[in-house]
Parts: structure tokens; C-alpha cells; sequence
């Protein structure tokens, strides 16, 4: 059979992933230090400032992944027919159909694989909408921390959150969120990666995803 | 403002230089100018100043303790002498139907024009039966004089969000006087017990301007609770370096380390408490080696339990157990890693069986 190279994921949509991971790295080792500080330091007058220095960075990956988010947001509205909302979710018939198919692919009850699809299958789409909402909360939660005395940020955090405390408990929560999700994500690209030959993994460096020529 | 005149006699009328000394203060915490302290004593002075209704509810009447008894006997005074308290059940010499006289005088003589100070929460469970004043309950009391009342100031943790009555389960259905009323403009002090200089603060900054000051999200004065501890506090250097005190006792802990790893809440907390502090000793508690509660937030029982921890428990979900945040996160963790394995298990077992993999059949097809 021959393959035919497609042109699916926008350079944009390369950036946001690969910003997000990198923010994600950053933020959940950050986080846990700014959480509970490894270092111990009893000299004093070194000058290091480790949480100090711990806390400006997670500061700056939070505007990254803040960066990231709008971007994505941006591209699912405005994005190439790959990487709008209305691709992602079980709206239409073609993607309740590809969501049955990617189901029993995936609970190993038979080995179809909707090759005509090239865009995410609808339920990596919708995991990856939820996942878009939880970085939402997490962005909110993040900046409500960080400006407590900024009038936007108390009246919205204390709506959507309560308390600053309230707001670094869900906060510290929602990491784990975005801890077991790279986990089960990195796991089923490397599964799907094994059984469908469209190239997924190497996808998201290039861009290009792979099916075969016959289909339209 | 120790008034070393004044310390060791027990002169009950307050001086002139001490008043002087207590409105200045006052006039600093409110940050309001040294040119506007004319007016707040005049304010201060007024016969016309609003009488004052306290009452009392679901509480330990620490925050009148705290008030009348601070050490330094200025502020007491200064409290008494420039607000008129027409019903106060602690200090009051009136008892009985005297006192319910009283009350209802200044309710009738001064409706839409006295302050009414609330100190303790409200029970509301099994129509309010917990809490009853002459016959009374304390939702019934609080119906009549709250809309009477020109202003509230809903004085403690228990009068601003219910207090330790409303922590979990809450079982007399308490609540602060903010979910009560309506109508009357409310302000919450909250504290466990407040500060008397942010009481002071808001009576004078009423006397003076007539109106309550501006409040945050959750009807806290800014003057007092605009900024977090954790931004004023004498140990911040300490946190920003990374030097922590591991447990109380130990070597952190005794040069003055930062508290955070033994649960201090001042990062989450709101409250002038470090730069206006308590007492005579200008002591507080991070000050003296113990961390903060949190005792200015709303339901700090719950969210801010346990004290020596960073982060509440997590209630596993349909049991009476409580774990860690991120134990919890480490086990949903173990367990999605544990469903990858036995998944990637089955795919690998289901090759084995078939013989042949799906991916020769998708090559060969």
C-alpha cells in the first residue's frame, strides 16, 4: 500500500503543543518546590534564593503555558479543519462514528482504524477540550495567586475559587490532573504510534500525517 | 503607644495625650493623611456621634476580652469613651429588663441613625432555638435591630463567617451576620480575635466620614485586609532565601526561620497583624515562633486544618478516611499508570495469541 504525506498540524498548533509540555515540566517541578522546598539551606547571606528564584520561574512558565493556552484557544476556533472544536467533539455523525471505532480500538474489541481521519480521533478531541478547561481553571487559579491585591483577579478568584487558600488547594489538585494526563497521553501515542502506521508521533515535530492514497 | 505616664496607675478616664496618641494611631492604620487627624478628633468628640448596640450571639466574648482588656489600656478606653455603647451584655451595669429597656430605647430613639455591632454567629437550625437572649432568638433579635441600624460591623470569625460554630458539621446551622441581612450596609472584621485597631479604625472612619471604608470581595476593610501576611512579614527573607524551619524546635526554628513548612498560613491569609501587631510588646504570633491560622479568612477551621500542614486533606470519596493532597494525587497516579500496564499487558498478550500483530495486517491489506 501507498502512503500519501498530508500537511495536518499548523506550525501554530507545533508551538502550542511544545510550549505547553515544557510550561507543564516546569510548573509541576517548580510547583512541588513552592509546595513543600527541598533545599536546605542554613547559610545565610549566599545569595541564592532558591524559592525565590523557584517562584519567578514558575511565574514565567505560567505565562508560557498562559501564552499557550490562548494560542489554542485562538486555533480552535480559527485553526485549519484539524484543529477547530467542531473536530474534536462527537457534534457530527462522522465523529460519533470515529468516536465507536476508536473505542473498540481501544478496549481491543477489534482492530479497525478509522484511516480516512487524519486530525485527532474524537476521543483524544474531547479528553484534550477537558484538558483545555482545566488549564483555564488552572490559568485562574494561577493568578489569583499571584495578584491577590488585583481587584479583576479577587473578584473572579474568589467566584470561581473562595479563599486563596481554597484556590491553592484546587490549584495543587489540578496539577495532578496534568501529571496523569501526560502519562496516559504519552502512553496512547506510543500505542496508537505502534499500531496504525500514519505517523503520529513524529507528527507533531513535522506536521505531516500519513494515509493511504486511495482514500479521499 | 505605651503611654509609660500611664502604665502603672489604674486611672480610668482616659487623658488628652493618650486620646491624642490613639486617634494618630488609628489615623496611621487607616492610612488616611496627618492633615485629616484634626478631623477625626473632632469626629471623635462629637456629641452627636451614633450610639452603639453590641450584641452578642454564638460566642466566647473573646473579642470584647480582647478589646476592653488589650494591655495597654488606651485603646480601651479610647473605644468606650469615644463610642456611646447603649447595649453591651459585658459591660453594661444594667441587667435583666433594664437592659432589654435600654435596648429598645436606642432602637426607637435612634432608629436608621445608631451602629450595630454583632460579636458571634447566628445558629439558624431548628428556628434559631440555640441561641436565645431574654426569651429570644438571636435570628429574632438580629431581625429587629438589623434594619433599624444605620451600619453593621460584624465583629470576629464567628459574627463575619460563623466561626468555629460553622466549621464542619456545623450542627446548630450557624452563620455570620453578612448571610442575614440586607439592606444595611455590613462590614465583617474578621479575626480570632481582631485586632482593636482595625475595630477602631472602621468606628472612626465612620464618625469621621460617615460612611463604612472600602471593603474587598469579601466585605473586609482594605485599610486592614488588603494586604496578604505572608507580603509584611518580618520572616518573608527567610522564605525568599529558602531557610525553613522543619519542625518547631529545631535549628530553623530557633534562629527564626520562616515558618511555611510548619503550616504557617500567611501566604494565604489577609490581615494588617505584622505590621500593626498586638499588645504593648508589638508581638504576633509568627513574631514569637508559631505560625499563622488564618484566622482572618472565611471557614478557616476547615480550609485552614490542619495547622501545621500546607494544603486541607482530601476526603476520599465515599469513605470517612482523609489523606494527603498529594498522596492522593500519587495513588490516582499509581493507579492510572497500574490500568496502562495491564492495557499495554492485553495488547501485547493478544499478539502473542493472534500470532500476528494488526500492523502486518494493515501493511499486508
Amino acid at each position: 500500500m501507498i502512503y500519501e504525506k498530508h500537511y495536518v498540524w499548523s506550525i501554530l498548533l507545533r508551538l502550542y503543543h511544545w510550549s505547553l509540555v515544557s510550561s507543564i515540566v516546569t510548573l509541576a517541578i517548580t510547583g512541588f518546590y513552592i509546595n513543600s522546598p527541598w533545599t536546605l539551606t542554613t547559610l545565610e547571606g549566599t545569595g541564592l534564593y532558591p524559592m525565590l528564584t523557584m517562584r519567578n520561574i514558575h511565574g514565567l512558565a505560567g505565562y508560557l503555558f498562559t501564552s499557550a493556552i490562548l494560542v489554542r484557544l485562538f486555533l480552535l476556533l480559527f485553526g485549519n479543519r484539524h484543529e477547530r472544536i467542531l473536530d474534536m467533539l462527537p457534534v457530527t455523525s462522522r465523529n460519533i462514528r470515529n468516536m465507536s471505532t476508536t473505542l473498540c480500538s481501544y478496549s481491543y474489541l477489534h482492530d479497525c482504524h478509522d484511516e480516512e481521519r487524519l486530525g485527532h480521533n474524537v476521543v483524544a478531541g474531547m479528553i484534550y477540550v477537558l484538558t483545555i478547561i482545566a488549564a483555564l481553571f488552572q490559568m485562574a487559579s494561577g493568578f489569583y495567586l499571584r495578584l491577590p491585591e488585583n481587584v479583576f483577579w479577587q473578584k473572579w478568584g474568589v467566584m470561581l475559587f473562595g479563599t486563596q487558600q481554597h484556590a491553592r488547594f484546587e490549584h495543587h489538585l489540578l496539577m495532578w490532573y496534568f501529571i496523569i494526563f501526560a502519562l496516559i497521553h504519552i502512553y496512547l501515542v506510543i500505542w496508537n504510534d505502534l499500531k496504525n502506521p500514519d505517523g503520529i508521533t513524529s507528527s507533531i515535530f513535522t506536521g505531516n500525517k500519513f494515509r493511504p492514497r486511495n482514500i479521499k | 503607644m505605651t503611654d509609660t505616664e500611664n502604665s502603672t496607675d489604674l486611672e480610668l478616664q482616659l487623658n488628652r495625650r493618650g486620646f491624642l496618641k490613639g486617634c494618630t494611631m488609628v489615623a496611621a492604620a487607616l492610612g488616611i493623611s496627618e492633615a485629616m487627624i484634626p478631623k477625626l478628633l473632632e469626629a471623635a468628640t462629637s456629641a452627636q456621634r451614633p450610639p452603639v448596640i453590641w450584641l452578642h450571639f454564638q460566642e466566647c466574648t473573646g473579642c470584647t476580652e480582647s478589646l476592653l482588656r488589650a494591655s495597654h489600656p488606651d485603646i480601651g478606653r479610647l473605644i468606650l469613651d469615644i463610642i456611646s455603647l447603649d447595649y453591651h451584655e459585658t459591660v453594661m451595669a444594667a441587667a435583666g429588663h433594664q437592659a432589654e429597656k435600654s435596648l429598645h430605647d436606642t432602637l426607637d430613639k435612634y432608629a436608621g441613625k445608631f451602629l450595630c455591632v454583632v460579636e458571634g454567629a447566628i445558629p439558624t437550625k431548628d428556628k434559631g432555638i440555640y441561641c436565645k437572649i431574654a426569651g429570644r432568638t438571636a435570628v429574632d433579635i438580629l431581625a429587629e435591630v438589623a434594619p433599624k441600624a444605620a451600619a453593621i460591623i460584624a465583629i470576629g470569625a464567628c459574627a463575619t463567617y460563623g466561626g468555629i460554630q460553622a466549621a464542619e458539621p456545623n450542627p446548630t446551622g450557624s452563620v455570620g451576620v453578612q448571610d442575614l441581612v440586607s439592606g444595611t450596609p455590613v462590614i465583617n472584621i474578621p479575626g480570632c480575635p481582631p485586632n482593636p485597631i482595625s475595630f477602631l479604625g472602621t468606628v472612626l472612619h465612620y464618625l469621621t466620614f460617615n460612611r463604612l471604608p472600602i471593603t474587598d470581595n469579601l466585605g473586609r476593610p482594605l485599610f486592614a485586609y488588603g494586604r496578604r501576611i505572608h507580603d509584611h512579614c518580618e520572616r518573608r527573607a527567610h522564605f525568599d532565601e529558602g531557610r525553613f524551619a522543619e519542625q518547631f524546635g529545631d535549628f530553623g526554628h530557633r534562629n527564626g526561620y520562616c515558618l511555611y513548612k510548619v503550616g504557617c498560613k500567611g501566604p494565604e491569609t489577609f490581615s494588617n497583624c505584622p505590621s500593626v501587631r498586638f499588645n504593648d510588646v508589638d508581638a504576633w504570633p509568627v513574631s514569637v515562633g508559631h505560625g499563622c491560622i488564618g484566622c482572618t479568612e472565611p471557614n478557616f477551621w476547615d480550609t485552614m486544618t490542619p495547622f501545621y500542614e500546607r494544603l486541607p486533606n482530601v476526603q476520599i470519596p465515599g469513605t470517612s478516611g482523609i489523606t494527603d493532597v498529594d498522596s492522593a494525587g500519587k495513588t490516582i497516579l499509581g493507579v492510572a499508570a497500574a490500568a496502562v500496564g495491564i492495557h499495554a499487558a492485553i495488547g501485547i498478550g493478544k499478539k502473542v495469541i493472534k500470532g500476528c500483530g494488526c500492523k502486518n495486517e494493515n501493511k499486508e491489506s
